[in-house]
């Protein structure tokens, strides 16, 4: 067990050893992984706590075994997760696309860190929002994504990633970062009877009468998945699939299949958007922010305020699917959005651009990563924007 | 059985019959291919050894040796992205390893792009048994070189002729310490059957080779040939058996492939029985 500090359930943890500890409590108890910074403090604590619970924990020799075997995992009906950084990640996308294709429930983590390329290892960055949406060649994805600020949330959102990767049958990701991941603070780790878990679901007609891909009502979720050895008979294939898992090269079946996928996720958005709203019923500004960005943003947010300027704040939880409508409807609100985040490209500015559609002006601060923004360097910039210079 | 005219029947080999799903029949396999020989060799091997399509998996990669092999069996198949094969089969053996898990895989599929995978299955010595079906040459996407061709070959990626030297699978597995090791070409019927049984049987890594003849590209491209008689012929032009090769002289083994049982180890465990007799022990400390 972790150590613990205080009182019962109570621990001084790392955001990636409460990872560690969020995955054991949903039930995960396959992991592989390939050593990478800031991630390995993840592979190490489950390597450590995983015999204990009887759950499989693997080196994989690289990063595209490490995300396959977990597929292979999933297949074989264990709950599984891998975890990973930015170089890491590039690699596991091939993987991540057999995942979404065949639908297979599983976790992966993405620690960010300051790229392009190896970039400044351990140290933080925000470069991967469009990679866990976009980067699987092919595209017609139904991703995931839930991004924490702290650590408690790294454990209660790593559950929450594993509950929604079995109701959606689709891999998920925990977008994290360097800052989450590595900071110490107090994690409460409830009791097992108060977490909700979600279970694989199984058919409840015999394998003659089951399709493995609800193909046929697109869109549909909490569709049980049997797994190798129950007697299904079930395909799983990196070619497009029938609704019995039969490969094909039909242009119908095709677009059937692609219409599933996505609309698994664009069908269900109000199970699918969480975002965390501040100060925003009177709010004149805004500052929208993800991950280890949002603590500097609202304590920005709460200095204006206490010098009278109307500031409200918005962070997206759930990441992919995008919330659109609490954005759009802050945009109506608000005059001007600023939006921090640690990278020059302006991911998650994009992002909130579109979702305004024009209804507030957006501003990018950006920064390479490495270090978080200070509050000051969020708040400066909010006062800039304030003032039109 | 009427085989003439519009008259005709269909007659189904028993042993297709019972494991094989009837509505995915014809395969894709191009005419005079070595892969169904390999097949049903397979199917002996589980009928001799009484599996059933419930607590057997077949696996496989992708090319010719997965594609044609895929969704036939009538339990569960699970087939990997290229060269991924031994990666899923890792994490599907760790997490069942009541069950069996037979791979099919290519030279391309395990000794190109899943070359990595392929030698760390072979280290952890994972309890499956994989069938790799070399023809030398990448067959599916139309006959480029493969690290299995032979020097010289003309393909359409080496229409000069191929520089590079081909890899010796067999002498990888063994140095990467899979348990059980053999190759065979598609014609050496009764020992294909005999080694798969051995292998499913072995705890530990299998590989099976078998030399199978691709008349489509191997046949047309090096050999010049479609005719999967004269490819087969060729094939025995350049193996010799290990047993024959102790008493030859290197020169005269130059150009020539071995065939025949190269390993065959008890004396070893592999990396799921070891997790799980850790578990067991852990736990048992534990409470």
């Amino acid at each position: 067990m972790l150590k613990q500090e205080c009182s019962i359930n109570k621990y001084f943890v790392q955001g990636d050893e409460a990872i560690a500890e969020g995955a054991i409590a949903a039930g995960c108890r396959y992991f592989a992984g390939y050593p990478i910074t800031p991630a390995s403090e993840i592979s190490e604590t489950i390597a450590r706590r995983f015999p204990e619970v009887g759950g499989v924990a693997i080196q994989m020799e690289d990063e595209l075994a490490s995300i396959h075997s977990v597929g292979g995992a999933s297949v074989a009906g264990m709950k599984a997760m891998t975890v990973s950084s930015g170089p890491g990640i590039s690699l596991k996308l091939e993987g991540l696309g057999w995942g979404i294709k065949n639908e297979l429930p599983y976790v992966v983590v993405d620690v960010q860190r300051a790229g392009p390329s190896n970039g400044v290892a351990t140290r933080v960055g925000q470069g991967d929002l469009y990679t866990v949406k976009y980067g699987s060649a092919g595209g017609n994805n139904s991703i995931i994504a839930i991004s924490p600020m702290n650590v408690q949330e790294a454990f209660d959102l790593t559950i929450e990633c594993f509950n929604l990767s079995e109701i959606f049958r689709t891999p998920v990701f925990l977008l994290t970062d360097e800052t989450v991941g590595h900071t110490r603070e107090l994690l409460v780790i409830p009791d097992a009877r108060e977490l909700k878990i979600v279970p694989r679901r199984k058919p409840t007609v015999p394998p003659s009468e089951f399709l493995m891909y609800p193909l046929n009502t697109p869109g549909t979720i909490d569709y049980p998945y049997p797994n190798i050895g129950e007697g299904y008979g079930i395909c799983v294939s990196p070619y497009t699939h029938t609704a019995k898992g039969y490969a094909t090269t039909s242009e119908k079946d095709h677009d059937k299949m692609a219409t599933h996928l996505v609309r698994k996720v664009t069908d269900h958005l109000d199970r699918l958007t969480r975002v965390q709203e501040e100060m925003l019923d009177d709010a004149e500004y805004g500052i929208i922010a993800y991950g280890c960005e949002a603590r500097p943003a609202m304590e920005a947010m709460k200095k204006a305020r206490a010098e009278g300027i109307k500031v409200g704040f918005l962070r997206p939880i759930i990441i992919w699917p995008f919330p659109d409508e609490p954005i759009y409807r802050m945009a109506c609100k608000v005059k001007k959005i600023l939006v921090p985040e640690l990278n020059r490209d302006g991911q998650l500015s994009r992002e909130v651009q579109r979702a305004a559609k024009g209804q507030a002006e957006v501003y990018h601060l950006g920064s390479g990563g490495v270090e978080t923004h200070q509050p000051v360097h969020v708040y400066d910039e909010l006062m800039r924007i304030i003032k039109g210079k | 059985m009427k085989n003439q005219g519009g008259d005709l029947e269909r007659t189904i080999h028993p042993l297709a019959a019972k494991y094989l799903r009837q509505e995915r029949m014809p395969h894709m396999a191009c005419p005079g291919c070595g892969i169904g020989q390999v097949v049903h060799s397979t199917l002996i091997a589980c009928d001799e050894l009484a599996l059933t399509p419930e607590n057997t998996v077949w696996v496989q990669g992708v090319g010719c040796s997965s594609r044609i092999t895929y969704t036939l069996w009538k339990g569960d198949n699970i087939d990997a992205h290229h060269g991924r094969i031994f990666a899923v089969a890792t994490g599907m053996k760790l997490s069942r390893p009541d069950l069996n898990f037979i791979c099919f895989t290519g030279d391309g599929d395990c000794m190109s792009i899943g070359g990595n995978h392929f030698l760390h299955a072979c280290r952890r010595n994972l309890d499956v048994t994989a069938i790799m079906f070399n023809n030398a040459i990448f067959g599916m996407t139309g006959g480029q070189v493969a690290p299995t061709t032979p020097m010289g070959a003309m393909t359409t990626t080496t229409p000069y002729g191929n520089i590079e030297d081909p890899m010796d699978s067999v002498q990888v597995a063994m140095a990467a310490g899979a348990s059980y090791v053999a190759r065979w070409r598609s014609t050496d019927f009764r020992q294909i059957v005999s080694s798969i049984k051995k292998g499913i049987q072995t705890k530990g890594f299998s590989f099976i080779e078998v030399l199978v003849q691709c008349p489509t590209q191997f046949g047309r491209y090096v050999l010049k040939t479609g005719d999967p008689i004269k490819i087969l012929q060729w094939y025995k032009d350049h193996t010799v058996t290990l047993k024959k090769a102790e008493k030859m002289t290197p020169e005269e083994l130059k150009d020539k492939m071995l065939i025949g049982e190269f390993a065959h180890r008890t004396d070893r465990t592999g990396v799921v029985e070891r997790y799980w007799d850790m578990i067991k022990k852990i736990q048992r400390e534990r409470a």
